[in-house]
């Protein structure tokens, strides 16, 4: 089930309770990642072969609808990509690079839609980044989180007053600009007052105190193992396979 | 002996404006409520005390404050929040954590604090605060007054010597905020040091032991008891009422309104109260049309046109003076209604001021005239307008919403301010399963059955003259 908010879906990085990867350590989901990115350097066949088993993973993790809803999401980019690549380049190399866009696009959604912003903090505390960096970032990460509702809020409360007017569409450019205005200086301002708040917020609640124990501790199951074993494998059965 | 002594501060932001001089001490154990008008500095003073200010705002302070024999200048903030826990006015921007659990948990790792401690006090403070049943949610997707509880569990649990509260009861609902009240009581009574800076007197008022400090005579101002459109007392001038019939409206699978039906009439004010989370807010955007819904909202049949004020007024505010945000995308505005305007809402002189530096107050009062200059038909909705506001403000805006109303439009309100819902012509009592009663006020204020339903009360602070409606 895919947690909801008061206005719907909070955006892209809602969380999904009922993905099997949901309970697996962050760092195994990062070895994952790490893996995927490199994966996406190999040669054209060889990113194919992991293309597939990359999303039949995503669909045993009840994760290939979100991921898909991200690709969809650069589908202009991944369309203007492929045509100029075609045309100036190769075909081959027009897919090869719209293959490994889809790739990181889904170890994103991958990522996000599985760990929270304080797992994400944990990870990188184990990697030893400093807590204030590990802190500040995961922050940022659920911030990014409450920028949709917020939008939807301004626009909402825009209309309520009238500032939001009704004619849209190309042929009225200064209507759009001017809705565009409405819309993008209160996002400015309540973004930077949100940062400033959660920092006294923070400040307040005793952070870069030297005294601090974290609550929560990160565990390797079996399952972790299993998974970050069961991807090395295939990793190295696809290094090692030797193309004709 | 002084836990708290303030000598002399005075803090002038960057920006320009300026608070204090001030001293005063606070002794261990006291309670201390600040009283003040919109915009005084009592936020100011609050950080200040906090050790926020100097340590996170670089204006320029002078004087010192001192907790517990430590200068707040020459003590890491780190260690000022093991002495004084700060709760600010806007819990929904302070929020840390993904969870309701986490956003306590957050505070007590920084005390270095084990896991069976930390435990320990998570599970008390979600207990105190009933935040049990929401342990699991995302902090963004709880009701205002949740978020309040839960900024007021993620400081209590760390149990400091000093609580500094700014606004503490600002969106708490009548038997939340007794509740906390006695709480924060019970605190000041067993050594902790209470300060809460708050407008909303009655409650702390009410309490043994509580010392009160004004910073400004215009705290003193009270309320006038008179009905909001005393001049149609029967409130039959309703020829254009909205009528709501069997609305439903659901988030995700929550069900947040079923089958309301409610008429509201036209040519008077309307209080809506009821318990944080009974869908006060949703009604509102509902009714412009916001929030989708099954069910119908109709002015004599027809789709209504309200203007409507939200609860946090960043949300409307983007222009680069008061003046060209108020006339904002008005055709051929009426300027003696804008003159007006600036008058009674007090901006008269932040016409040229960009409105981003106002007070939230002020800044609430501006978001009513950006909505009030373009006179929607049917009248305006204000999603709870009392907050920040002093009691002279509370005042004022009644007798707009007053005036408003005499001309026949509707004015509805959500409120969890019993003061100011005992100055409209009618309340709405929602509860659990939706609307538990309707009628003219001094009828509802007078049933205490009707407030037990809807799980709450009406306080013995008011007076039996707003309770039968008796006009000053």
């Amino acid at each position: 089930m895919m947690k909801q908010d008061a206005y719907g879906m909070t955006g892209a990085l809602s969380i999904s309770e009922s993905s099997p990867l949901r309970k697996v350590d962050p760092r195994t989901k990062l070895a994952l990642c790490l893996a995927a990115s490199l994966a996406v350097m190999l040669p054209l066949q060889k990113v194919a072969v992991f293309f597939v088993l990359y999303f039949m993973f995503l669909a045993w993790a009840r994760l290939l609808p979100g991921a898909l809803r991200q690709i969809w999401k650069l589908k202009w980019i991944l369309a203007v990509l492929f045509v100029v690549d075609w045309l100036v380049v190769s075909p081959e190399l027009a897919v090869v690079v719209t293959l490994r866009l889809v790739i990181v696009a889904g170890v994103f959604a991958m990522f996000f839609s599985t760990t929270t912003p304080s797992e994400l903090c944990l990870a990188l505390v184990w990697m030893r980044v400093p807590y204030r960096y590990a802190f500040s970032l995961g922050l940022s990460f659920q911030a990014v989180g409450h920028i949709n509702s917020e939008w939807r809020k301004i626009l909402e409360a825009q209309k309520a007053r009238g500032a939001f007017s009704a004619p849209s569409g190309w042929r009225y450019p200064v209507e759009q600009v001017k809705n565009l205005v409405s819309l993008t200086v209160p996002a400015v301002v309540l973004a930077a007052k949100r940062a400033w708040s959660m920092t006294e917020a923070a400040y307040a609640r005793g952070f870069e105190s030297p005294n601090r124990r974290p609550y929560k501790a990160l565990l390797m199951s079996r399952a972790d193992w299993f998974i970050v074993s069961g991807a090395a494998f295939i990793f190295i059965l696809i290094l090692s396979w030797r193309l004709p | 002996m002084a836990v708290i002594q303030v000598n002399d501060l005075t803090y002038a932001y960057p920006q320009g404006r300026s608070v204090g001089p001030c001293s005063f001490t606070v002794e261990k154990g006291e309670f201390l409520h600040v009283t003040g008008s919109s915009g005084c500095g009592k936020s100011t003073i609050a950080r200040c005390i906090s050790g926020l200010i100097p340590h996170i705002y670089h204006g320029k302070m002078t004087g010192e404050v001192l907790i517990n024999g430590r200068s707040t200048l020459s003590t890491r903030m780190w260690e000022l929040s093991e002495l004084a826990g700060f709760v600010f006015q806007n819990p929904s921007m302070q929020m840390l954590g993904n969870t309701v659990e986490e956003e306590i948990i957050i505070g007590l790792e920084n005390l270095g604090l084990d896991r069976a401690e930390i435990s320990g006090r998570l599970e008390e403070s979600l207990g105190r605060f009933g935040l049990d049943s929401l342990r699991g949610r995302d902090p963004q997707t709880l009701s205002g007054g949740e978020q309040q509880k839960l900024a007021l569990a993620a400081i209590t649990s760390r149990r400091p010597p000093v609580l500094v509260l700014d606004e503490p009861l600002s969106m708490l609902d009548v038997s939340a905020a007794t509740e906390l009240t006695r709480y924060l009581s019970l605190l000041s009574r067993s050594g902790t040091t209470v300060i809460a800076f708050e407008h909303r007197a009655d409650y702390l008022s009410s309490l043994p032991g509580v010392r009160v400090m004004a910073l400004d005579s215009a705290a003193s101002v009270k309320f006038s008891r008179r009905r909001a459109s005393a001049s149609c007392p029967d409130c039959k001038c309703g020829a254009k009422p909205l009528v709501i019939s069997n609305i439903c409206v659901n988030a995700g699978k929550t069900r947040i309104l079923e089958n309301m039906s409610l008429t509201v009439q036209s040519g008077s004010v309307t209080a809506i109260v009821g318990r944080n989370g009974t869908g006060k807010t949703t009604l509102l955007r509902a009714i412009t049309g916001l929030q989708p819904f099954e069910g119908s909202v109709t002015v004599n049949g027809k789709k209504p046109d309200f203007g409507l004020v939200c609860q946090n007024a960043d949300l409307q505010i983007f222009n680069a003076a008061v003046r060209s945000e108020i006339l904002y995308r008005v055709n051929n505005p009426d300027m003696k209604l804008y003159a007006r305007l600036l008058e009674i809402l007090g901006l008269g002189r932040y016409e040229n001021t960009p409105p981003l530096i106002l007070s939230e107050g002020e800044k609430k009062r501006l978001a009513l005239a950006t909505v009030l200059i373009r006179k929607p038909e049917h009248g305006v909705l204000l999603d709870e307008p009392s907050l920040g506001q002093d009691a002279a403000h509370k005042h004022t805006l009644m007798e707009l919403c007053a005036e408003i109303a005499s001309t026949g439009k509707t004015v509805i309100l959500t409120t969890h301010d019993l003061h100011l819902a005992s100055m409209a012509d009618r309340i709405v009592v929602l509860g659990p399963d939706g609307v538990t009663a309707s009628g003219r006020t001094e009828d509802i204020l007078a049933d205490d059955s009707i407030w037990a339903r809807a799980g709450m009360f009406v306080p013995g602070w008011i007076t039996e003259d707003e309770r039968k409606g008796i006009t000053a």
